[in-house]
């Protein structure tokens, strides 16, 4: 018998102790699920396949300050340079380092401004023929760019390239109907053509919104800082990276050569924010839970200790150890569920707000019910123990004077 | 209806012993109504509780209606005090949270009974204490001697054969006390055994037998005479010693 009825009116005329539960179990249950939703979605990403070999691949930037080389030609002699060193498979001069938070993004139009049309905002790098190779990325569709299509120049609008290779993601936004291939859109209102489709390929913002819709473009724009990707054997990279200064160096030494950094550390970097972030918000949820375990520990033995004589009285009347057991946790099973509904309800709302807010992924129902799952096992088990020390009262204290 | 044969009772706290009953031996008829008195500290509370399940003996044999008290489990013993036992505390013992109503209810929920009946009973017994008006009340809307007819009620709805009370009228003023143990003769001639420890020697005067304990041991087993006859010597020391 679960005797719900007395122990709810019971709970309804001495609340205060009740209600602060209800509140604490509720606050828990709204921030515990939002939390396990962005931790579960940061691990989501974290485990997420950027589509490049990232421990294959690494970076170096380049600030030249000699003035007596051509800066294009000087880059043409770097990277037949690289290529040639044993263990490099591929490298290629880039603007943007995939993963690294630097980058550009402009947006792509189907029709040439200032037409209305569809547009989508696209992270996107300028790369030669020798990019998809280095990027160690393989094309679903279509074919890569062949060297008279790399442009070298600084006017792109005027004097760019006509072609493009996007993520298959950018494809599918563009042409939700598919047929991307051979289609011209427009970038910095300049149209190219459609000419390859490749899988994943990450955006240098890995875990922002337009982290997949993205494209490469034949443009050589070479500057005094220049970044260049290099691809080796796995088993290479760390000899050819501990060289790759003197290499650069004995072609052309008025320049400087920094930040050469393994693709997998560079998105560890641009991570290392976040990840702190979660495991801050681990440790918040672990204690919001601790505490409220506590909470529902500490009002039972305070409820425990103010009913000595009523526990007592309960057994004398004939109340079996396991009644007093169960009285407890009928009591804290009521107080949780009403918890629970509120805390749910409030976590969608919590939820609705930091998706407005933040612009994160609204919170998905399973999350919420697993947390209230959690919180509902973890306080019977906050309850059980000190319920049975409740169950061990003597009856006999109900004749004595405490 | 009660057997003890040479029960004793020590309680144990560190290398200390004390004896709150030593071989207790005493035997209650069926409907009897008997007044346990003796000084603090006697020992009158550790019989009631023994009498009443609520705490166990360290020797002796205890038989409760035919049962051997000694060899049951803790939810026989807790199932014999709800079937058979109803409890009169002098601190009423009424649970705050709860209505008169849900007050008389608590051991018939123990028990099992179903809605209706219990729904019956209850209301049968608070109309027999004089309250049934008053069901929805909380004890604290209450004065002590209500609260006290209503742990009466709660005691009677069980329908037991035998009631404890542990100093029933010790928290009323005189007439609350006295309606109060006009009830419980009602309710002995109705039927019920009723063993009452009292300090109050006018309303022992008033039940049919009267018992004295003193230092764990019976000191008078006769029918009250006007004055309690001690007839254990230790006993009469002690009641000598203590100015009684």
């Amino acid at each position: 018998m679960l005797d719900i009825k007395p122990i709810f009116n019971a709970i309804r005329r001495s609340k205060i102790g009740a209600v602060l539960l209800l509140l604490q179990i509720a606050l828990t249950m709204a921030i515990v699920s939002n939390a396990a939703f962005m931790i579960n979605d940061h691990v989501s990403y974290l485990r997420e396949d950027t589509g490049f070999p990232e421990k294959e691949i690494f970076s170096l930037s380049v600030m030249t300050f000699g003035k007596d080389r051509s800066l294009s030609q000087q880059a043409e002699l770097d990277e037949t340079m690289i290529r040639s060193l044993p263990g490099v498979i591929d490298a290629s001069l880039t603007q943007a380092i995939p993963l690294s938070g630097g980058g550009s993004s402009s947006s792509v139009r189907l029709k040439p401004s200032p037409e209305k049309s569809k547009s989508i905002s696209v992270p996107y790098y300028y790369m030669d023929e020798h990019g998809l190779n280095t990027f160690g990325i393989k094309l679903l569709e279509g074919r890569n760019f062949r060297p008279e299509e790399i442009i070298v120049g600084n006017d792109f609008t005027g004097n760019g390239p006509n072609t493009v290779i996007v993520s298959q993601a950018l494809a599918d936004a563009l042409f939700p109907d598919g047929g991307a291939l051979g289609e011209t859109v427009y970038l910095k209102n300049r149209p190219l053509e459609i000419i390859g489709i490749v899988g994943t390929m990450k955006s240098p913002w890995p875990n922002g919104m337009r982290d997949k819709t993205t494209a490469i473009v034949p443009f050589m724009d070479v500057q005094n800082y220049q970044h260049i990707l290099v691809r080796t054997d796995k088993t290479e990279r760390a000899n050819i990276m501990a060289n790759i200064e003197q290499n650069m160096l004995d072609v052309y030494d008025k320049r400087v050569i920094i930040n050469v950094d393994g693709l997998d550390k560079t998105k560890e970097n641009y991570d290392s924010t976040d990840v702190l972030m979660m495991r801050m918000l681990i440790v918040l949820v672990v204690i919001l839970l601790l505490v409220t375990a506590l909470g529902i520990f500490g009002l039972t033995q305070f409820n425990i200790s103010k009913r000595t004589k009523q526990i007592g009285t309960r057994r004398a009347l004939g109340a079996r150890k396991s009644a007093i057991v169960r009285y407890f946790l009928v009591e804290n099973t009521m107080v949780c569920i009403a918890g629970l509904l509120i805390g749910g309800i409030a976590a969608v709302v919590l939820g609705d707000v930091m998706m407005k807010s933040y612009s994160i992924s609204s919170l998905e129902p399973e999350f919420i019910l697993g947390t209230a799952v959690f919180i509902f096992v973890m306080s019977i088990v906050a309850v059980i123990f000190p319920a049975m020390r409740a169950a061990n009262i003597s009856p006999s204290i109900a004749t004595r004077s405490i | 209806m009660l057997t003890m044969n040479n029960v004793s009772k020590i309680y144990q706290t560190n290398s200390v012993q004390t004896h709150a009953l030593r071989d207790f031996s005493l035997t209650v008829n069926e409907g009897e109504f008997i007044a346990v008195t003796g000084p603090s500290g006697s020992g009158k509370t550790t019989f009631l509780n023994i009498a009443g399940l609520l705490e166990p003996f360290t020797s002796g044999q205890y038989t409760l209606d035919g049962v051997d008290i000694g060899g049951l489990s803790d939810n026989e013993t807790a199932d014999l005090r709800n079937q058979k036992i109803g409890y009169i505390f002098q601190g009423f013992n009424l649970i705050p949270d709860l209505n008169l109503y849900e007050n008389v209810e608590v051991p018939l929920r123990y028990r099992g009974i179903a809605a209706k009946e219990r729904k019956i009973r209850i209301e049968q017994c608070l109309e027999q204490v004089g309250l049934a008006s008053r069901a929805k009340h909380l004890p604290q809307q209450l004065s002590g001697g209500q609260q006290q007819r209503v742990a009466i009620a709660r005691a009677l709805a069980g329908k037991p054969r035998f009631l404890l009370a542990d100093e029933p009228t010790g928290n009323l003023d005189s007439l609350m006390a006295r309606q109060v143990m006009e009830l419980l003769e009602e309710i002995n001639k109705n039927g019920a055994t009723i063993v009452m420890v009292t300090h109050d020697a006018e309303l022992a005067r008033r039940a049919p037998r009267n018992i004295q304990v003193v230092d764990g041991q019976l000191a008078d087993f006769t029918l009250y005479q006007g004055k309690p006859t001690v007839t254990a010597t230790r006993a009469e020391e002690a009641v000598v010693a203590s100015g009684v």
